[in-house]
């Protein structure tokens, strides 16, 4: 009877769950110290180039595209898009689970799989429109700070980076939200895994290239634009293994994104509503 | 669509080693169904057996021929009240029923206007535009209810939905079921007092701790409680001997066996009313003294009476 | 026989004194908390490091062992030993905040029972109290109290005038671990009274103590300055406790700026829980 499977009514209900969601994710209270994360760094470049302009202190600028990759890898990256992702994915289910609200939307009638899609989708518009901007405002101010020092002979050429950090972060929320989404299906108590990614996450960076293809931060470094040598406490972090070329590193990115929304979907599907004691 | 039926078909649901049902067959027509049992017997489990929210181990459930494993379709045509007493952070009611019916696809306008539709049923239009959270215990219930009809289903499922109603409230919810059954609805209600519902469901399902106990209509369950589990009743009182010979005629009294201490008789009827009746005939006639009076601790019966509730206790 | 039946008698045996009552909480967690396996043999993890160093303070007292290793390589007990010690026991202490921190309160907001302690005899600044001793004495056994140990074994086999020269490093030890401690129970008792869902409270403690000292760093690297370690609790402390043992820190702050930062900290949290704390919430409507 069925000989097609009904994309249009399903593309319909994700766009409806992405219309509720989308407004929701914005205003919500919690979703404050997201938007602080994101805009931190394009007001830090503020200050930095408003300093420079006062005369306050001189900067060269040599050193400027350095520390906004370092900056970039280290903390928009590793912190501010991990932990935001945590917060913004874990709710989308697990976080209806302790409210004990999950039934409510159980007793729609949308697949349930469309149900994760369109939660999926809506937490990353959030996260990429968000962070996409933040990214995309900082590293502006940043170049065009450039402009007044004597670096400026190098603005053209680091121009050409802004769509692929812009890009980068982008693949970080689809990756991370991924990630968390899964994360809060599968558990009772998320937070040990939490816990877990971010250790491994963090040590992958002295792991044999074999494993760093299981983490997500190995597929964005390789595609920031400027490397950063790692100073401080780790010489071993200069063992960097090859970075994977992008059209390996993008579809490779996808790809887990893919995976491991299916496994949500796969989850959900089985889900029984038992709100216990957490 | 009022030929449809909800349909068990000998569905067991456990939780790990906990039994929740056990082995239910039913076949639930149109009009107002009452789940009746005490705390636990499986009323909640049957219902989110219905609506997917919860899978059979065993069994199948089809709801006027669809699978409740398919809610695109089901949610179509069915409404559910839950006992969770829990609503999406900081929306008013109004914002709570709107965007669930953005959910089921409406457009604004309709959206707007179901929602408009069911506040007015629910009687609940003037606190529309506060939150939830503020609610009392009625209006919670009641925001619940117009939650389940607002996008109009043929099937309604509400659990326990006269808790917390004061009774103008409950008034006002049983007329809103009964006009909905007359539309052909299927309302499936749950309340573990008997009485509350027994005057207007068509007919009553008895469960106790996870099992059916009995079904039909309200008539009907009492009398099959009656034959099939005849009540025994203890009785301890002077000279029961005299009162054994006299219980002993009625052909309603199925057993009678006296103590060992002579001092009491236990007898087993199918019609307590009319032997309390006997009972007190006994005593105003003066033939026995009676020092006590209860019904043996019988598992289905002390359900049932517990059931029946006050009528047990009126007598 | 029926309840009703029964007649009405208050309790008339003794009562535990009134200022110790706020323990209970503290021995209802305790049950919870040593239920959990995971947890007790955490707790056993964090006792290695005392007992090793304890070790590396004998062997240079034991001939035996003098024989078998060179003295050059024989560590010299100072106070920059006591502040690595300090360090490691000051992170263990916060894995285990993490741990036990996030449910001590959320979990009492989540169900409602706020109302169900405020209808005893029991103030808001005893609940506090009680939930703060859980972590306190629990941290209380893996930071001062071994730390504290370990100066008098040291003392005791180094001699009176080693004790009199260093006698800062025990002050060093108990107040600046009590600090820490302090400082550790208000964050996540805050955190814990902030959000109501104990996995949220959990990650915000991650958070305060990863993302905010990377905003710490990014203002350093951006601004070029000094001032962000001001935010790094880690960098804070250890101007702190570096400051007692009479080291210098390699934060770039000032003592003074540190200890302010600490308890601006401080009074946040406490406004924090004073705010949260209570038998009832308003919802604004
Ligand atoms: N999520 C669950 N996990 C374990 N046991 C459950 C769960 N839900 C219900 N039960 C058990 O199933 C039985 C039936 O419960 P329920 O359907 O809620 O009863 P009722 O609604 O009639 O009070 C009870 O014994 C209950 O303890
Ligand atoms: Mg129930």
């Amino acid at each position: 009877m069925k000989t097609s499977l009904p994309w249009k009514l399903w593309a319909r209900q994700v766009m409806a769950i992405l219309r509720i969601e989308l407004a929701k994710n914005f205003k919500r209270k919690r979703a404050i110290p997201v938007y602080v994360l994101a805009f931190l760094p394009f007001l830090l470049w503020q200050t930095h180039s408003l300093v420079h302009i006062r005369g306050w202190r001189t900067c060269s600028g040599s050193e400027d595209l350095m520390v906004y990759a370092g900056v970039f890898q280290v903390f928009v990256l590793r912190l501010a898009i991990f932990f935001s992702a945590v917060a913004i994915f874990m709710n989308l289910f697990r976080g209806k689970i302790v409210e004990k609200t999950l039934h409510y939307y159980f007793l729609a009638p949308v697949r349930r799989e469309v149900l994760v899609v369109g939660k999926y989708l809506s937490g990353v518009a959030m996260m990429v429109i968000v962070f996409g901007a933040g990214t995309a405002l900082s590293y502006l101010t940043a170049v065009n700070h450039l402009k007044l020092t004597a670096s400026r002979a190098v603005v053209p050429a680091a121009m050409a980076d802004l769509p692929v950090y812009v890009g980068v972060t982008a693949l970080a929320c689809l990756g991370y939200g991924a990630v968390f989404l899964v994360t809060g299906l599968l558990f009772r108590n998320p937070i040990v895994p939490a816990v877990a990614i971010l250790s491994w996450e963090s040590i992958i960076v002295f792991l044999p290239a074999v494993l760093k293809k299981f983490s997500v931060i190995f597929y964005l470094e390789s595609l920031c634009p400027v490397k950063v040598p790692f100073h401080g406490p780790g010489l071993l972090f200069t063992i960097t293994a090859e970075p994977t070329p992008a059209y390996l590193s993008v579809p490779g990115l996808i790809l887990l994104t893919l995976a491991l929304l299916a496994l949500a979907a796969l989850r959900i599907r089985k889900m029984e509503i038992s709100y216990g004691t957490e | 669509m009022s030929g449809g039926r909800i349909v068990f078909e000998d569905v067991s649901k456990f939780y790990g080693d906990v039994l929740g049902v056990n082995r239910v067959n039913l076949s639930i027509p149109p009009g107002i169904t009452a789940l009746v049992g005490p705390n636990g017997s499986g009323k909640t489990t049957l219902m989110n057996l219905i609506t997917g929210l919860v899978r059979p181990t065993r069994g199948r459930i089809s709801v006027l021929g669809i699978s409740p494993d398919d809610p695109e379709r089901l949610f179509k045509v069915v409404g559910y009240c839950t006992q969770f007493d829990s609503f999406p952070r900081g929306k008013t009611g109004y914002e709570f029923l709107y965007s669930s019916l953005r959910l089921h696809g409406k457009s604004h306008a309709e959206a707007r206007e179901l929602t408009m539709t069911a506040l007015e049923l629910t009687g609940m239009t003037d606190a529309a535009g506060r939150r939830v959270a503020a609610y009392s215990k009625g209006m919670r219930q009641r925001i619940k209810l117009a939650h389940a009809i607002c996008h109009q289903p043929s099937v309604l499922v509400l659990d326990e939905p006269l808790n917390g109603l004061d009774p103008m409230a409950r008034a006002e919810a049983i007329a809103l079921f009964r006009s909905l059954a007359a539309e052909g609805l299927h309302v499936i209600i749950s309340s573990h007092i008997l009485h509350e519902v027994d005057c207007i469901s068509d007919q009553v399902v008895l469960l106790n701790s996870g099992y059916v106990v009995a079904e039909g209509q309200i008539q009907a369950v009492r009398s099959e409680m009656n034959q099939e589990h005849p009540l025994q009743i203890m009785v301890r009182c002077s000279r029961p001997g005299a009162l054994a010979s006299r219980v002993f005629t009625l052909d309603h009294v199925v057993e009678v066996r006296m103590h060992a201490d002579g001092r009491g008789l236990l007898a087993s009827t199918r019609n307590p009313d009319l032997f309390y009746q006997a009972l007190n005939q006994a005593v105003l006639e003066g033939l026995i003294d009676i020092e006590s009076v209860a019904p043996a601790d019988d598992d289905v019966h002390s359900v049932y009476q517990y059931l029946i509730g006050n009528e047990g206790e009126a007598l | 026989m029926a309840v009703y039946k029964r007649g009405y008698e208050p309790y008339e045996g003794e009562l535990t004194p009134e200022w110790s009552r706020f323990l209970v909480i503290a021995r209802q967690a305790y049950r919870r908390v040593f239920e959990s396996r995971l947890l007790v043999s955490y707790l056993v993890l964090c006792l290695i490091c005392p007992v090793a160093c304890a070790l590396i303070i004998y062997l240079p007292h034991n001939e035996g062992a003098l024989q078998m290793v060179s003295v050059g390589d024989l560590i010299t007990i100072e106070p920059g030993f006591f502040l690595k010690y300090m360090h490691l026991q000051g992170w263990l202490g916060f894995i285990l905040t993490a741990f036990i921190g996030p449910g001590l309160i959320s979990a009492d907001l989540a169900n409602n029972a706020l109302p169900l302690y405020f209808s005893r005899p029991f103030t808001r600044t005893e609940y506090v109290a009680g939930k703060m001793s859980v972590l306190a004495i629990l941290l209380s056994f893996i930071t001062w109290i071994p730390g504290l140990l370990l100066f008098a074994f040291q003392s005791y086999l180094a001699g009176p005038k080693w004790f009199w020269d260093n006698l800062h490093v025990a002050y060093a030890l108990f107040v600046g671990f009590w600090v820490w401690i302090i400082l550790l129970s208000l964050l996540a008792l805050a955190m814990s009274a902030w959000v109501k869902w104990k996995l949220a409270a959990g990650i915000l403690i991650l958070a305060i103590f990863f993302v905010v000292a990377g905003i710490g760093s990014v203002l350093n690297e951006v601004l070029d300055t000094r001032m962000g370690s001001l935010i790094n609790v880690v960098q804070v402390i250890d101007t702190i406790w570096s400051s007692m043992l009479g080291l210098a820190s390699r934060s770039g702050i000032s003592p003074a700026n540190a200890w302010m930062s600490l308890a601006a900290a401080c009074a946040l949290c406490l406004h924090l829980l004073s705010r949260k704390v209570r038998a009832y919430e308003v919802e604004r409507s």
